[in-house]
């Protein structure tokens, strides 16, 4: 049996430079270079990723997404207006002598999204894997973005209802519509299993958090407040569990899914060095924005001392203008400063771990598969940009 | 290299040199070829069949931002998806060579136009929604909204800005009896769907809002800054005309008929939140404008119907700008937003009557400009007098 396995080629250095050189300019552009930002980000990510050294190509451009955010915007500025007139109908029928209901309707007003935002994860998918390709075959995604938001909304009621008990079902069930849509080339992905695969990854989670629940309960009804203090184990070890539970749910799925004839997969994250990169990368990107903002500052002051205008008086009471200028430069550097950390602490170690798991079994199946049609993707993932449910990149 | 023997000797001495990996765009697997640059042309031949392609050098194209320094990738200019895949350095060269110029691969031609298109569209079914049918929405709107709501809702929204906030409302008893007093001389004659519930607010900003359903706040700025009492019933008649005509109603229903919307162009932390804010303030305005001027009217009618002189209303007006304060703060936030309020002043002086009747006497004058005498911390049940409403707010 033979196995593809894959390195990651990129270079943490080069990933700084088109971070800053990306960042600034989108600040320059007001965040209209996003698009552009996104997309070479994507470039770079894909092309670093090589599956039995072959890397993978991302094609998608910027002009096309942002064309694609524009319809988003137009058509959610429609949907949008119609709701929120169902919701203004609502405050002015039934608020008479029952102001519950008005803070219900402005409640309720954001709830509309909700169906939408899956949605816009389907096609952001959908757009993402039309325009992605290795070894020149092109990837794809059938349709199928709506039976997708009605059943992750059903699924999560579901979950609700159950206190967690059927989550597993729903992590199953969506990703399993979700990769039985998946090709590569005219080759189908395809998800075996169930969902009783999960349980066992679930239990410790569903424990921490049926835990986290019961302890403020518990409090409340016998009227101790020591309840509360089992909260800084459960809360914490709430949120570990979970991703455990998450990487736990991507390998036992990976392992279980076929890709045409029979092409199989591993992939293999650790929980423990995901959670030490968020750890290591907020504290690196904390310490980087403590360090860095105040030299920048220090030169924004330099040029406003040596352009002449400044005064002694300025220190205790600073004009509207200058305070303008020094508020707008220290926003500016956090938010660059901000995204580049992003990337190069958190993202690109990320990435890099899960991608160097990755293996395909039996590559010489893929002499079977041949190229599929090029799809269109019109919105090209303009409605997650819209509702800003995207991915780091 | 395994192959084929070759027939011609001087072919595969040339061709031996340079190697590179290629898929067709047809199927995924790895064609090993030889590559030669032949005049304007790159000569791909398979190693294994001995197939020939050949590929356009000024149609060649690299990939860009590639991750990978070692490999070269290259592409076709005709959007095919056969792609080229260099590892030696020394056939890089060769190609490098041949086309010094190398440029990257660019999307499809008339982008640009979608973009504008769309771009236009997408502004204009925004400020059509946000400027026309939302506004005219919540104005039918209010006129159905029944006052008992109205009442209710301005007890949220009080709630919201001043009680959350621990707002201290003045409340000292000779005050309270002098602001009645100005407050019933106004209202003499006048009915409101629903009675005034006039607050002073210990705040130094001179500012003063109506809020739905009759809720009305004055800063103590404002009574601090006023030189006769006239002056702030100028104001309390200018705030109860936005209650005669339902402005802070029409606000809420504005603001939840526009939710969302502003936010879509957001997506991005900065760049949306300048465009946001710049929307927001558009709207503001250009709602308020109109607002503005007959909540204007309305006080210059109801200060003649009672006797005193409109002109006090272009006198404060006239203050708060020379103190350079006007601007940037007060009566005076939606004031200020708007070029015309010297118009506004001028129409208030215009409908001047000369010394009127006072509208207090001095000992009451005195008494309201001490009102903050005695305090009391906002959100005290004794001013949430329906406390269910209050409760259902704090949720
Ligand atoms: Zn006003």
């Amino acid at each position: 049996m033979s196995i593809l396995k894959t390195d990651f080629g990129g270079d943490r250095g080069e990933l700084f430079q088109l971070a800053l050189k990306t960042g600034l300019l989108t600040v320059l552009t007001v965040g209209l270079y996003r698009f552009w930002q996104t997309t070479r980000l994507r470039r770079w990510y894909w092309s670093s990723i090589r599956i039995g050294s072959n890397p993978l190509e991302y094609t998608g451009t910027a002009q096309e997404k942002l064309t694609g955010f524009l319809l988003a915007v137009i058509v959610l500025a429609f949907y949008l207006m119609l709701f929120n007139g169902a919701a203004m109908y609502f405050v002015i029928g039934l608020s008479e002598g029952a102001p519950d209901y008005l803070n219900l309707a402005m409640a309720t007003t954001p709830l509309a999204l909700v169906p939408i935002i899956f949605m816009a994860r389907y096609r952001a998918r959908r757009y993402i894997l039309s325009r992605t390709r290795w070894r020149g075959i092109r990837m794809g995604m059938s349709g199928g973005a709506w039976g997708y938001a009605w059943r992750a909304c059903m699924y999560w009621v579901l979950t609700i209802l159950s206190v967690g008990l059927l989550w597993p079902l729903m992590t199953f069930q969506l990703e399993k519509y979700l990769t039985d849509r998946t090709w590569f080339g005219d080759a189908p992905f395809m998800q075996f299993g169930s969902a009783a695969m999960l349980s066992g990854a679930i239990l410790p989670f569903l424990l921490m958090l049926w835990a986290s629940i019961g302890l403020p309960v518990a409090a409340v009804m016998t009227g101790q407040n020591l309840y509360y203090m089992g909260l800084i184990l459960t809360i914490p070890l709430t949120a570990v569990t979970a991703v455990s539970y998450r990487v736990g749910s991507v390998r036992i799925m990976a392992s279980m899914k076929t890709l045409g004839d029979g092409m199989e997969f591993d992939i293999a994250p650790g929980t423990g060095r995901l959670i030490r990169i968020h750890i290591f990368g907020r504290i690196l990107t904390s310490l980087v924005i403590a360090f860095v903002s105040p030299v920048v500052l220090g030169i924004v002051l330099g040029l406003i001392y040596l352009s002449g205008s400044y005064d002694p008086s300025m220190l205790l009471a600073p004009p509207p203008m200058i305070a303008a200028i020094i508020a707008v430069a220290t926003w500016l550097t956090v938010f660059v400063l901000y995204g580049i950390c992003q990337q190069v602490f958190i993202v690109f170690p990320i990435v890099k771990h899960i991608g160097e798991t990755f293996e395909l079994h039996e590559p010489t199946l893929l002499q079977t598969v041949r190229q599929r049609a090029r799809a269109d993707g019109r919105d090209a993932g303009g409605f997650a940009d819209a509702l800003d449910v995207g991915a780091a990149f | 290299m395994s192959g084929p023997a070759p027939r011609n000797p001087d072919f595969a001495a040339r061709f031996a040199k340079f190697h590179a990996d290629m898929y067709d765009g047809l199927s995924p697997v790895t064609q090993r070829v030889s590559v030669a640059v032949v005049g304007p042309e790159l000569e791909l031949t398979n190693t294994e069949t001995r197939t020939t392609q050949v590929w356009r050098l000024d149609a060649l194209r690299n990939l860009p931002d590639q991750a990978a320094s070692d490999t070269l990738m290259l592409a076709r200019s005709d959007d095919h998806p056969a792609r080229l895949i260099i590892r030696e350095a020394a056939t890089a060269r060769e190609i490098l060579r041949a086309i010094p110029d190398l440029r990257p691969l660019r999307g499809s031609r008339g982008g640009w136009f979608r973009v504008g298109v769309m771009g236009l569209a997408a502004v204009g079914a925004l400020a059509g929604i946000l400027f026309g049918l939302v506004p005219v929405m919540a104005d039918r709107g209010a006129m159905y909204v029944p006052p008992a709501s109205e009442v209710a809702l301005g007890q949220i929204v009080y709630d919201e800005i001043f009680a959350a906030r621990g707002a201290v409302t003045c409340t000292a008893t000779a005050g309270t009896v002098a602001l009645d007093q100005m407050e019933s001389r106004l209202m003499a004659g006048v009915s409101l769907p629903y009675p005034l519930t006039v607050r002073v607010v210990q705040d130094p900003l001179v500012n003063a809002f109506a809020l739905p359903g009759g809720h009305i706040v004055i800063h103590s700025a404002l009574i601090d800054a006023a030189e006769t009492p006239e002056e702030v019933a100028a104001v309390l008649a200018h705030e109860i005309g936005h209650v005669a005509h339902r402005d802070g109603t029409r606000a809420v229903l504005r603001s939840v008929g526009s939710f969302g919307l502003i936010g879509l162009t957001m997506g991005d932390v900065f760049g949306g939140s300048v465009i946001a804010g710049l929307t927001r303030a558009a709207l503001d305005s250009s709602y308020s404008r109109a607002a503005e001027e007959a909540a204007d009217a309305y006080a210059i009618t109801m200060l003649r119907n009672v006797g005193v002189s409109p002109g006090a209303l272009a006198t404060f007006f006239e203050r708060m700008q020379a103190s350079g304060q006007s601007m940037e703060l007060g009566v005076f936030q939606h004031l200020s937003s708007h070029p015309d309020t010297l118009q506004r002043i001028t129409a208030a002086r215009a409908a001047d009557i000369g010394q009127g009747r006072p509208i207090l006497d001095a000992a009451s004058w005195a008494a309201l400009q001490g009102i903050c005498a005695d305090t009391t911390t906002a959100g005290d049940p004794q001013f949430a007098p329906n406390s269910t409403v209050a409760g259902a707010a704090n949720k």
